[in-house]
């Protein structure tokens, strides 16, 4: 039998998304989640002075190369330049981090412009979804944010948002975290909030 | 930012261009506040919506929608504008400035909300701009479930599939109709005049080299229709084997079955 660490360390190398702790747990085989955390850090451990770290996003972990090596990846892969996100889109992206599920009219007066341009951009991104229509005149689709989205933020989960006043508050971010859990429950991808709840 | 680059090619004018740069009405009404640092509790409606009417007069709408945004937030500042203008009149001061306390809260409040967006824009856009250092394995390097492996399926594999595929074919001999399916009685004469010369036969030269399917059922009941009559006797040694067929002597025998 490899050791746990080999394993998990393959898995890791292979896997395209962050692994949470729980699948971590099931594939091998151990008792707890807690059991999991400790096998990912003793691992972590040993990728102080390498050129991969084993970094948690997305309410799971994954191994991405180290930022001062960028300079040697941009080289290598030329093109691939990753694109960045407007203005528009970053500040349509925050509102629908912090009021989500968010329908496009309650973003509409918030920026006070239109946002359908951009939502479609963030849409095609995967980087927000649908997940239903509000109870409201019009039934208005509904804008929610995705793993991806924390993915690419480098965000554990929705909790490592920055806390601001006024309309956009803690109060709602709570009101997400538990939306995000319930979601978690039917569509493991989505699990942004789950897996700190249960450390 | 993409949504702006059309604006920015129009004739450089200094206004244009910084016009050009704003994300709707808020942005502009925000930033006018800032350069004049302005402290949004107290919004100085009247030199914000001449400010803002100069800044509107510059910009070129391209699309409609834009435009109406911009409007609507025109038209909310000079009904706000027009509030404070009009002398006041003593029996309905209180519930005009109401009115226009009112509005202009909302519109701080607003405006509020939004600077709030723009810091978290900023901020994700500097999250975002750390994780672009980082690389990470490519999405997809594992088959997403259920999928199906494609390069696995080498023209190799399909050469073999094709050849295995012709062999077969080439073993089944082409069906045939037969216009005239050889009766079990025909079959038992055949048997019989055959074995007048010899003394045994064997099943497989019966049934002929095509071993055609009605060939063989034939044969084989005829066979079996023989042996109930007592008039040959067949052995077969093994499973699939060999039948031979033989002259029964004891011809005595017939019929009492």
């Amino acid at each position: 039998m490899p050791a746990r660490t080999d394993i998990l360390e393959a898995l890791l190398f292979a896997s395209d998304t962050p692994l949470e702790l729980a699948r971590l747990r099931e594939v091998l085989e151990l008792p707890s989640v807690a059991a999991a955390r400790e096998l990912v850090e003793e691992l972590s451990a040993r990728y102080t002075d390498r050129g991969l770290q084993i970094v948690e996003v997305g309410g799971g972990y994954c191994m991405v190369t180290r930022p001062e090596l960028a300079p040697w990846l941009v080289r290598l892969t030329r093109s691939r330049t990753k694109q960045r996100l407007t203005r528009p889109a970053l500040e349509t992206l925050a509102i629908v981090a912090y009021k989500q599920p968010v329908s496009r009219p309650e973003l509409d007066a918030l920026r006070g412009v239109s946002s359908e341009a951009v939502l479609e951009n963030l849409l095609e991104r995967r980087l927000i979804r649908i997940p239903g229509r509000k109870d409201a005149p019009g039934r208005p689709y509904l804008f929610e944010t995705t793993r991806e989205f924390l993915v690419a933020f480098g965000l554990r989960d929705l909790g490592d948002l920055p806390k601001v006043e006024g309309e956009l508050q803690v109060p709602e971010l709570a009101a997400v975290a538990e939306h995000g859990e319930a979601e978690a429950q039917q569509d493991p991808g989505a699990g942004g909030a789950r897996v700190p709840a249960e450390s | 930012m993409t949504a702006d680059a059309p604006k920015t090619l129009e004739p450089p004018r200094d206004l244009t261009l910084r016009v050009g740069a704003f994300e709707g009405p808020f942005d502009l009404l925000l930033h006018l506040c800032r350069t004049n640092e302005i402290d949004l509790a107290r919004l100085p409606v009247r030199t914000i919506t001449d400010q803002y009417l100069v800044h509107l007069e510059a910009i070129e709408f391209r699309d409609l929608e834009a435009a109406g945004a911009y409007l609507v937030m025109a038209a909310t500042l000079i009904h706000l504008k027009s509030k404070l203008l009009v002398p006041p009149d003593p029996s309905e001061t209180e519930a005009l400035d109401e009115e226009g306390e009112a509005l202009r809260l909302e519109l701080e409040e607003r405006l509020r909300a939004y600077a709030r967006v723009k810091a978290l824009g900023t901020w994700l856009g500097a999250r975002e701009a750390e994780q672009a250092l980082l690389w990470s394995r490519p999405a997809g390097a594992l088959p997403p479930p259920g999928e199906v492996p494609l390069e696995d399926l080498s023209a190799h594999l399909l050469e073999r599939a094709m050849r295995r595929l012709i062999e077969e074919q080439l073993r089944k001999t082409p069906r045939e109709i037969e216009p005239n399916p050889p009766s079990v009685l025909e079959r038992m004469t055949e048997i019989l005049t055959l074995l007048r010369d010899t003394w045994s036969l064997l099943f497989s030269s019966l049934v002929g080299g095509e071993r055609r399917r009605s060939e063989v059922v034939v044969t084989l009941l005829s066979v079996l229709e023989l042996v109930r009559l007592g008039r040959i006797r067949t052995q077969q040694t093994e499973l699939f084997g060999e039948i031979v067929i033989e002259r029964h002597s004891g011809e005595t025998h017939a019929g009492s079955n």
